[in-house]
């Protein structure tokens, strides 16, 4: 019997995600070579994420890492037209994963290795520049917020694999696995404005604060009271400022705003 | 300006030698063609050396995941935004393939075929005129690599292409190593897959390697293009005339150099058939 377009499509989508044979009457000949589309899927996005996650393959190993994202793919199929955003989900996935949950230092190599890629194609934006900051009046001060560059990312990590990742990519030793944390740090990575390259660094605990929140269009005044929280609060307002300046030094911000005002 | 001569499918590999300091590097090269889907929606290096290239060569858009004959809904944030691709690029022409890439929201990353049906041509025009609207552009479609054919098929697949395109009045990208490779996997001639193509239609032609495993073909673009898919060629040149024409690497990617080296024997093919065809 016929079958229309669509339940031959998902007659055959069904195939590819949990080898489901409703296709095969459909398929002249009984479909003998079939198994080119069932073995492409597969290995082309487990390709495409191995290209992104080096320091979690160099962690695993060559069997380990493999099996990994074969759970992954299954657990995650795609849903973005790139293939650039397979990896999106990895990091939760690995860290609520009961098998590889863990193992936490693998959800934090993978969060920090998607950081970092996020940081490199991000879209342009124009950024502002540290003559603007002077600008802004006294007054205005208290009401600003800012926004961010693009290619600013963090990730939270619970421990540092920073030196774990620069060897993965370097293609040498590793000195040591990665380091847990006490508690905590946050990471964050951005493009650098003339070279286009990655830069990096871990934040304090009040820097990172402060970043979420302006991130999420809190103003100086309220950053100023969460800095407060870490330091003595006549110095809370200067910690902010410098923070603020940093954050432009380093091409972080893309836009200052005050109730209808732009600098 | 229409689109002349031989062209190669702009890999990032191949930016340092491209935008290099030699400037005959890419001597014998007439344009390049992008991956529409790497470049939407993102910025840093690879938009910046893409367009650093696209400021000494014509370009051209192809893309992989534009899904025209899934029977899920057009994507109107993709479109939107291969749509400002283009209005950036500027492109010569702007492709995607004849098949469907996923459904039920899912997206496959493989170009999957079509039942070769009435419904299904009606389907696929129907959208294309969309996309064309949408774009303000003409658009080409391009046959893909098949291993499967359906017991729902009602015609060949020449038919599926030549009535979707008077259809939609859309162009063709005539990829001749994916009619050898569907020719080869399914047992049709491609000879007369080339004489049931309309001239007028087909405004570029890809050229590929691929992996024979004896008894079926991947369309895998991994190796140099086989000699009898340029004897192929050759036959597509003999009837289309000079078609645009450039050779797709996407695996186990040579030195730029080497792919310059390669089109250059592709260029020898058209001219020599091309003094053959009666002026
Ligand atoms: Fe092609």
């Amino acid at each position: 019997m016929s079958a229309s377009l669509a339940d031959l499509q998902s007659m055959f989508q069904d195939r590819l995600l949990r080898a489901d044979d409703a296709i095969d009457p459909h398929l002249a000949n009984g479909g003998p070579f079939m198994k080119a589309y069932d073995h492409a899927y597969r290995a082309r996005l487990i390709e495409i994420l191995t290209e992104d996650f080096e320091g979690l393959h160099l962690l695993l190993g060559d069997e380990q890492f493999f099996k990994m994202l074969g759970e992954y793919v299954d657990a995650h199929p795609s849903t973005t037209r790139s293939v650039r955003w397979l990896g999106r989900y990895l990091p939760d996935w690995l860290k609520n994963s009961e098998n590889w949950g863990k193992h936490p230092e693998l959800a934090s190599m993978a969060a920090f290795e998607w950081m970092l890629g996020l940081a490199f194609d991000a879209a342009d934006a124009r950024l502002v520049g540290v003559e603007t900051m002077t600008r802004v009046p006294p007054e205005a001060w208290p009401m600003l917020t800012f926004t961010f560059h693009p290619s600013l990312h963090t990730a939270t990590l619970d421990f540092d694999v920073s030196a774990f990742y620069r060897a993965a990519k370097a293609g040498v030793d590793p000195d040591g696995p990665p380091i847990p944390y006490d508690a905590t740090v946050t990471w964050a990575a951005w493009r650098h404005p003339e070279d286009l390259i990655v830069m990096y660094r871990f934040m304090e605990k009040d820097e990172a604060m402060a970043l979420d929140a302006a991130q999420k269009g809190i103003t100086f005044d309220g950053i100023c009271e969460i800095v407060a929280g870490h330091t003595d609060a006549d110095e809370a307002a200067v910690r902010a400022a410098g923070l603020m300046k940093g954050w432009v030094d380093s091409g972080w911000l893309i836009g200052i705003d005050a109730e209808g005002m732009s600098w | 300006m229409t689109l002349q001569g031989f062209g190669l499918g702009l890999r990032p590999q191949h930016f340092p030698e491209i935008l290099g300091d030699d400037p005959n590097a890419a001597d014998g090269v007439d344009w390049f063609e992008i991956i529409s889907e790497n470049f939407i929606g993102v910025g840093g290096p690879p938009l910046h050396n893409m367009m650093a290239v696209r400021e000494r060569f014509p370009m051209v858009m192809h893309g992989v995941s534009l899904s025209i004959g899934s029977t899920d809904p057009l994507d109107g944030n993709y479109l939107k935004g291969l749509k400002e691709l283009a209005d950036l690029v500027e492109p010569e022409l702007i492709s995607d393939h004849l098949c469907w890439t996923g459904v039920h929201g899912l997206n496959m990353h493989d170009l999957l075929p079509l039942p070769l049906t009435e419904e299904s041509a009606e389907h696929v025009a129907t959208r294309v005129m969309r996309v064309q609207d949408v774009l303000g552009r003409r658009f080409m479609l391009e046959n893909t690599s098949t291993y499967v054919t359906f017991e729902e098929d009602e015609m060949t697949e020449w038919e599926f292409l030549s009535e979707i395109c008077r259809r939609a009045d859309c162009d063709i990208l005539l990829d001749v190593n994916n009619i050898y490779v569907s020719g080869f996997n399914h047992g049709f001639s491609m000879e007369a897959y080339l004489d049931g193509v309309p001239t007028d239609r087909v405004k570029q032609i890809h050229l590929a390697g691929h992996e024979h495993n004896g008894d079926y073909i991947v369309d895998t673009h991994d190796e140099p293009v086989p000699d009898y898919v340029l004897d192929l060629y050759a036959k597509a040149v003999k009837r289309f005339g000079h078609v645009p024409t450039m050779i797709e690497r996407d695996a186990n990617i040579p030195p730029f150099a080497e792919l310059v080296r390669e089109l250059k024997g592709v260029r020898l093919i058209a001219e020599r058939e091309l003094d053959m065809v009666p002026a």
